[in-house]
């Protein structure tokens, strides 16, 4: 799971292009959205385009995504739990 | 102009029919246009679409166009809705004519089928592929017997066509000409089917427009365009007012409080000189996305009260035809007019919650003043009244002179670490080079001039996000259209750099994007002059931004045009004259 939350942190930073942020600086267990890193709805929609194409895990809407994308911890255990690839 | 400005002819192409009298026939039986794609090439067969029921080789032997010239579907619908539009006008020889039209796909639907191989085969190159939609307004122009009128091309996004009818009007009030072809024309394309869908907001069945059970738009494609002139004899109606505002919330999404689509329609009723309660019938801008039906209602709210008129969106009719829309509706809204009709709002059963409950459609209402809303991505909001008698419009009269308070230019990538000064990495995590030396050379100038808040941002630019635009086009091409990126496709719109500037300096005011190749400037200091000098503005920040790729260079190297800058930003700050 560390591993998953490592390759996580870097595939957000590169997606939503994070300029000036590591992997160190995202608290795994933080807000990803409001407050914590301060993400939007356009985000939401990058974060559903790394779903399918590294894990094969289709999100039918951004609503479907609110739950799953809370922290990068909730991610991690989505993604371990659905995973096609 | 005591009789204002009259509207003398119209035309229209789209889903539910290819004149004025196929339009008028489907609204009033009811009859939706939106049905199983049949001329657009793309792998999601099942996104339901608004096509206008022609082919490409229909229309081209329709506007009696030599075999062997390809002419890009925006330019045939357009020069379609226009040919109508003059048929009914009459004769305008010796007329200073104007040609304005609104959009942003312009030739995008042949570049993108052949972008791939232009980048190596010359022989491509004879077909449209500069990438600026000011290209489509000139074909038009050419296929009209207007090429000796003044051509531009306005692109606000989904606002674009009234944004245009809009400048027709500020051209006839300043005396610029003496008629104006004014709308819009919009083809669908692989591009823009592909990006709304990777914003998550195109339905999968007919839309239903602020209906409980709404979940997004459908895309249309179409064109339509009017007539405009000052005091003309047995007009169909008159321009009764308008409005352009900008939200300045986000770039694809509406405030909670329409606060854009509120100060745009205040504007237009406002110029009008009419009360709310006189408006009885508003064409909405209405797309099916949640936000947009939320947003609007709650304008509607804040400018009609308790007593909101007959509200219906057609767009379960045509689609959501994009920067058309605006002179599309606003053709209907004048259909309804003449026979004495409202458009059902189709596919509505049950509101949503805080949101309006719209009409099913009236037979036999006399209407004499109705409104059109049109809003754009970026915020870009406006509004046109048009009414069944006179509505005297001031003359815009040269009051004072403009002057130019502060220039900035930014022309390489190094100088963008000047931005820091202002905008978080956070904050700028999403744009491209352009849209970042757009906003610095904007920033400094405003900060130079001594403002924060300029009255309006009016941008002018050729091609808008280019690279950011060119990479969400190879995606398309390389995987198949999937697996895309919505933050390149949210900054593809042209406007989306004036929009960026209104949205950082929480620029409620006028703005606008004008995209007529090298004659974009121009037009855009003409506006910022008219809005100065005519005292309805104190501070304009007039933007020229564009940027170039090695792909299109090699385009413009090959065809011996001249290869523009990589990237070009000059921000203006315009004020009265002391």
């Amino acid at each position: 799971m560390e591993e998953l939350v490592k390759q996580l942190k870097e595939q957000i930073i590169d997606a939503l292009n994070l300029e000036e942020i590591t992997p160190d600086d995202i608290d795994a267990a933080a807000p990803l959205f409001g407050e914590g890193l301060g993400l939007d709805s356009i985000d939401a929609l990058e974060l559903i385009v790394i779903l399918d194409k590294y894990y094969g895990i289709k999100l039918a809407s951004p609503a479907d995504g609110k739950a799953v994308f809370k922290s990068v911890n909730t991610i991690a255990e989505y993604v371990a739990a659905h995973r096609t690839k | 102009m005591k009789e204002g400005i009259s509207v003398t002819g119209m035309g229209i192409i789209c889903a539910i029919g290819n004149d004025c009298a196929q339009v008028l026939d489907s609204l009033k039986q009811g009859r939706s246009g939106i049905r199983k794609m049949k001329y657009l090439e793309s792998v999601h067969r099942d996104i339901p679409v608004g096509e206008v029921m022609m082919s490409n080789a229909r229309m081209h032997s329709l506007l009696g166009i030599p075999e062997g010239e390809t002419v890009s579907r925006t330019s045939m619908m357009g020069a379609i809705a226009i040919r109508e539009a003059l048929s009914r006008a009459g004769d305008i020889s010796g007329k200073r004519v104007a040609l304005i039209s609104g959009t942003t796909v312009g030739d995008l639907d042949i570049t993108e089928k052949y972008f791939q191989r232009m980048k190596t085969d010359d022989s491509l190159l004879n077909l449209p592929h500069s990438n600026e939609c000011g290209t489509s307004t000139m074909e038009m122009a050419r296929l009209t017997g207007l090429s000796n009128a003044q051509v531009c091309t306005i692109s606000t996004a989904c606002s674009s066509a009234l944004n245009a009818i809009i400048l027709g009007c500020e051209m006839l009030r300043s005396g610029e000409a003496d008629v104006v072809v004014a709308g819009g024309s919009e083809s669908l394309s692989r591009f823009h089917l592909n990006g709304f869908n990777t914003l998550m907001i195109l339905d999968r069945a007919q839309c239903r427009p602020f209906d409980a059970s709404h979940a997004g738009l459908n895309l249309g494609e179409g064109a339509a365009f009017v007539v405009l002139t000052k005091d003309a004899r047995n007009p169909l109606c008159y321009i009764g007012g308008y409005g352009n505002r900008c939200d300045a919330y986000h770039q694809t999404a509406s405030s909670d409080d329409g606060e854009g689509a509120f100060l745009a329609m205040s504007e237009a009723l406002s110029l009008s000189g009419l009360k709310a309660s006189d408006i009885q019938y508003v064409n909405a801008h209405g797309t099916g996305t949640p936000n947009n039906d939320y947003s609007e209602s709650q304008a509607l709210r804040r400018v009609f009260g308790e007593n909101i008129p007959e509200v219906s969106s057609t767009k379960a009719f045509t689609g959501h035809t994009t920067s058309a829309s605006g002179s599309i509706e606003t053709v209907m809204c004048i259909l309804a007019m003449l026979h004495d009709f409202t458009p059902a709002n189709l596919g509505w059963k049950s509101p949503v919650e805080g949101g309006i409950v719209p009409t099913s459609g009236h037979i036999g209402v006399k209407l004499d003043n109705v409104m059109c809303n049109s809003f754009g991505f970026g915020g870009n909001d406006s509004s046109l009244v048009l009414c069944r008698e006179p509505r005297p419009l001031p003359e815009l009269v040269k009051a004072r002179n403009c002057t130019v308070a502060a220039c900035v230019t930014v022309t390489s990538a190094e100088e963008l670490s000047g931005l820091r000064e202002f905008i978080s990495p956070m904050e700028s995590r999403r744009m491209g080079k352009l849209m970042k030396a757009a906003l610095l050379a904007s920033l400094k100038a405003l900060q130079s001039a001594g403002l924060q808040t300029p009255d309006a941002i009016i941008s002018a630019t050729s091609r808008g996000m280019l690279e950011l635009s060119q990479q969400f086009m190879d995606n398309i091409d390389e995987g198949g259209e999937e697996l895309l990126s919505p933050t390149l496709f949210m900054q593809s719109t042209h406007n989306t750099l004036g929009s960026a500037v209104a949205i950082r300096t929480r620029c409620h005011g006028y703005n606008t994007t004008y995209s007529q190749g090298e004659e974009s400037e121009l037009w855009a200091l003409r506006d910022a002059e008219r809005l100065i000098r005519s005292s309805r503005a104190d501070s304009v920040l007039v933007g020229i931004f564009d940027e170039s790729t090695p792909a299109f260079d090699s385009f413009s190297q090959r065809t011996g045009t001249k290869v523009p800058a990589p990237l070009y930003a000059k921000a203006m700050i315009l004020t009265a004259e002391k």
